[in-house]
């Protein structure tokens, strides 16, 4: 069997179904057919789509196998709201919760903002987060992002007060978390951290009908 | 030669050495060591957009030993050199470090957006460009084993070959006047070889050469 003229016929997401159907097979055969394909890395990633369906990304080519997962990986892994990648991202350096975060608003884009949001929830380090934001010139949107999701899902762990303090003092670059963006539901959060707040209370509703 | 693990520490090194962010992005030999189509190549292609990105990466490759290569010695002749990449060399390493023009290839919006692959080195942020833009860039040349390539990415991937008329339409409008035909004796060729391509994709390529031949000397007359 030639696995790589197989994994150019199904390349794309598949699902076993999809397999059976392409290829007229049966199920337990389009099950090992996978099987060989992973083994031989032609199989990228794997995920659950809707009812919880395995959705298999097949490529003709084989798999990098050193490397962690970037930026828009490592929501997708850990928010319930999801990004979709423009690339596949390898990254050489591991990158933390903590530099996600970062990394997620230096982005400006509404919906990467939006799901990293529940990174919050993992992060450990407070420390660091101040020092990334504050390298990056985000330390005052890390804040007023950390408030909004506290207060509107509250199921974070609490900021250290040191670090909340020693954000509210650093520089940014501009007030705007997403260009021209601006909120009319988080208006205290905005005042306390003096920046705009690109979200409303409909924005997240999506996180709350979401269980962790 | 060099292979996917030399690559990758020269890559981390670089990472390591810049003292900023810099983006670039991979094409050729290069890509396809990153597309796991190769075992080897010959040399390191990057393209950047920003001068100041290539100078930074030149600056980085001499810290680490790499010493410019005469250009002529490659290249030829004093014309192409205009286009030419620095080339930077240590032992049987090679870096082609090219500033938005590759030979008679422009790196154009759709190149950008098709990108298939990121990779980052610390601080080197590197995109692998997609099968369309390497067998594309491979038109360019007059390599034998590029023709051996293009074989191998037609015979792996599923091109989309609409891909390669648009971009020849904007090469050949934007770029070099002449891709057109370039590319449609690289087809040609690639066909001998019984590479599979579609028919109508090759006439589609011949028709915007002729079209713009016809344009070219139209102009000269008047």
């Amino acid at each position: 069997m030639n696995w790589q003229k197989l994994a150019k016929k199904l390349e794309g997401l598949q699902t076993v179904e999809n397999i059976e159907k392409i290829l007229g097979i049966g199920r337990n055969t389009a099950i090992n057919y996978i099987y060989e394909m992973r083994k031989r890395g032609f199989i990228h990633e794997e995920s659950r789509g809707k009812n919880k369906k395995r959705l298999y990304e097949i490529r003709p080519y084989k798999k990098i196998t050193n490397g962690y997962p970037g930026l828009y990986e490592i929501i997708n892994l850990n928010s319930p709201v999801k990004v979709v990648r423009p690339y596949k991202t390898v990254v050489y350096e591991k990158i933390s919760i903590e530099e996600a975060l970062v990394r997620a608003i230096e982005t400006k884009k509404f919906r990467v903002v939006l799901a990293s949001l529940s990174l919050f929830r993992k992060v450990g380090n407070w420390y660091k987060l101040y020092n990334a934001a504050k390298k990056a010139c985000v330390g005052r949107k890390v804040g007023a992002l950390y408030d909004v999701y506290r207060k509107s899902i509250n199921k974070v762990g609490k900021m250290d007060k040191r670090v909340r303090n020693l954000l509210k003092q650093t520089k940014i670059k501009d007030r705007y978390i997403i260009p021209k963006l601006k909120s009319d539901d988080f208006k205290e959060i905005e005042k306390e951290w003096n920046v705009h707040v690109p979200f409303n209370k409909e924005d997240l509703k999506r996180y709350k009908n979401d269980r962790f | 030669m060099i292979d996917f693990d030399k690559q990758f520490e020269i890559f981390k090194l670089i990472g390591e050495s810049l003292e900023r962010e810099v983006v670039c992005y991979a094409i050729g030999g290069t890509a396809m060591l990153f597309l796991g189509l190769k075992e080897s190549t010959k040399d390191v292609d990057l393209v950047f957009e920003k001068k100041d990105d290539r100078k930074e990466i030149k600056d980085t490759l001499n810290k680490i030993g790499f010493k410019e290569k005469n250009e002529i010695e490659i290249y030829g002749h004093k014309e192409a050199i205009k286009k030419a990449p620095l080339l930077l060399g240590r032992d049987d390493f090679r870096f082609d470090l090219f500033l938005e023009d590759i030979i008679s290839f422009k790196l154009s919006p759709g190149i950008k957006e098709r990108v298939r692959e990121r990779h980052e080195f610390n601080r080197f942020k590197l995109f692998v460009v997609s099968p369309e833009d390497i067998l594309l860039l491979k038109s360019a040349t007059d390599r034998k084993g590029d023709r051996l390539d293009a074989k191998k990415i037609i015979e792996t991937f599923n091109i989309n070959w609409d891909i390669i008329i648009k971009e020849c339409e904007w090469q050949t409008k934007r770029g070099r006047k002449i891709f057109s035909i370039f590319l449609y004796d690289f087809l040609e060729e690639l066909k001998e070889m019984e590479t599979e391509i579609p028919k109508n994709i090759i006439k589609k390529v011949r028709d915007i050469g002729e079209k713009k031949m016809l344009e070219v000397i139209r102009n000269k007359k008047n």
